[in-house]
């Protein structure tokens, strides 16, 4: 019904290596990634990739949006916390995607950030499945 | 489609036409007795000839399960579509529809529905009949008022809304018990308090409506138009639990914020059968207001926790 995170590798604790299936219409929250770096690679499909800037101390406006990009099949992107913030989505109302994602060192928590106010909170990210088994939760 | 597609794959279960620039799929289809599964996205479909007349009496009535026709030109549900009932999985995503016509009602088997990137205005209550809908998407549309009705849908597991005209939503979104995600994102979603709106009085249709409901007088199809027993059965019940009664169009409407797990407060529009209706909602009732609206709160709260993933951010 949404996204899935499907764990591929953990490469001995120093990374996460896994891959993304996104629905047609699905999107994830803009969210952080805890001081790790971000790699994306567009396996299948097409992702649009919107940035955001951090939200300013009061945290009681709307965000504000960098730049926004449609990543196409084998493109890549990167992404930390010094960058911003960003939002990916599916776009497509007819195509499934699939991207492949590499966060140094691995994290399961993040923010998630409400675009209307700039609020924060804080999430634990779950998986779908891991080395092809599903994770049930 | 080639002719004689059914005699030379007469066992077929499954059609992939996708990506073929098909302006029309003739008779061809419908002698195909095993198609359970017809795939046929981005095409130039939407013209009066895309689906065969007799589709409704063809066996592929009953035994198609899953329908994909997302990426066309539909501009409407095209009527001889809602004849197969045993429609499981119907896409009509990416077209140019401008609404959903109440006899959507007809596809009783209907459990995943995608409307998402179309020009759609507003959802009919009918939508709420289907008994086995469990993923609704409504995303991408030019939606600008969610029906109380839906909250029927007792099946429904994901809602996605993102990306419509929504300010509010019916307070009765939170009796859907099943619902798991709702998507809310890209809506002007009022942030602020408002107070309560213009309250348009009842019409007669109503005021009949609304005593045949409360006092239960009986009647059959047979006793009344068609459209008269359909208006009755879309009543609603006013949110007051002191309150038995019922309305249909008209009633008070105001605002109130729900917290969604601590995440998000949602404005949801609390509906009152009328003005005199002494309600723990009503701001009228200063006086006794903080406990009764705080444990009205808290109901609404509670009903709130149970929906997992709200996405709003």
């Amino acid at each position: 019904f949404r996204y899935t995170r499907n764990l591929v590798d953990s490469g001995n604790g120093k990374f996460n290596l896994m891959i993304l299936c996104w629905g047609e219409g699905h999107g994830s929250s803009i969210h952080d990634h805890t001081d790790s770096h971000c790699f994306m690679k567009i396996l299948q499909g097409n992702l649009k990739e919107t940035l955001f800037e951090w939200p300013g101390k009061k945290g009681n406006g709307e965000m504000t949006k960098k730049s926004e990009r449609v990543l196409r099949e084998n493109q890549c992107a990167y992404i930390n916390d010094s960058i911003g913030l960003h939002r990916v989505e599916n776009i497509s109302h007819t195509e499934t995607a699939v991207s492949l994602h590499l966060y140094s060192p691995p994290f399961d928590t993040c923010n998630t950030f409400d675009q209307r106010t700039g609020h924060k909170h804080k999430v634990t990210m779950t998986f779908y499945s891991q080395y092809g088994e599903r994770t049930v939760c | 489609l080639p002719a004689g597609l059914s005699q030379w794959f007469p066992a077929l279960e499954v059609l992939d036409v996708s990506g073929t620039g098909l302006a029309e799929m003739g008779t061809e289809l419908l002698s195909l007795p095993c198609l359970h599964t017809l795939l046929a996205k981005n095409n130039r479909l939407g013209g009066p000839g895309s689906l065969p007349k007799g589709l409704g009496q063809a066996p592929l009535a009953r035994s198609l399960r899953v329908l994909n026709l997302s990426g066309n030109r539909f501009a409407e549900v095209p009527p001889v579509l809602l004849r197969l009932r045993g429609l499981r999985s119907l896409s009509l995503g990416g077209n140019r529809l401008h609404g959903i016509p109440p006899d959507i009602q007809e596809l009783h088997s209907l459990e995943f529905l995608y409307l998402g990137g179309n020009f759609i205005t507003a959802i009919p209550p009918e939508l709420a009949k289907l008994p086995s809908l469990r993923y609704l998407v409504l995303c991408d549309n030019k939606i600008q008022s969610i029906p109380p009705q839906l909250a029927q849908l007792h099946s429904l597991r994901s809602l996605s809304l993102h990306n419509n005209l929504l300010t509010y939503l019916p307070r009765e979104i939170l009796n859907l018990v099943h619902l798991e995600e709702l998507s809310l994102r890209g809506n002007p979603l009022v942030v602020r308090f408002v107070r309560d709106l213009t309250y348009n009085p009842p019409s007669l249709q109503e005021l009949a409506g609304r005593t045949v409901k409360t006092r239960n007088v009986p009647y059959a199809p047979s006793d009344l138009p068609e459209s008269l027993v359909r208006y009755l059965s879309l009543a609603s019940n006013c949110p007051n639990p002191k309150c038995g009664g019922v309305y249909f169009d008209s009633c008070v409407r105001q605002i109130k914020f729900v917290d969604f797990c601590g995440k998000y407060r949602l404005p949801l529009m609390h509906y009152l059968c009328s003005p005199e209706c002494s309600s723990p909602f009503s701001s009228a009732s200063q006086s006794s207001t903080s406990q009764s609206e705080s444990d009205s709160e808290d109901e609404a709260s509670v009903a709130a926790h149970r929906m997992q993933k709200v996405l709003l951010g």
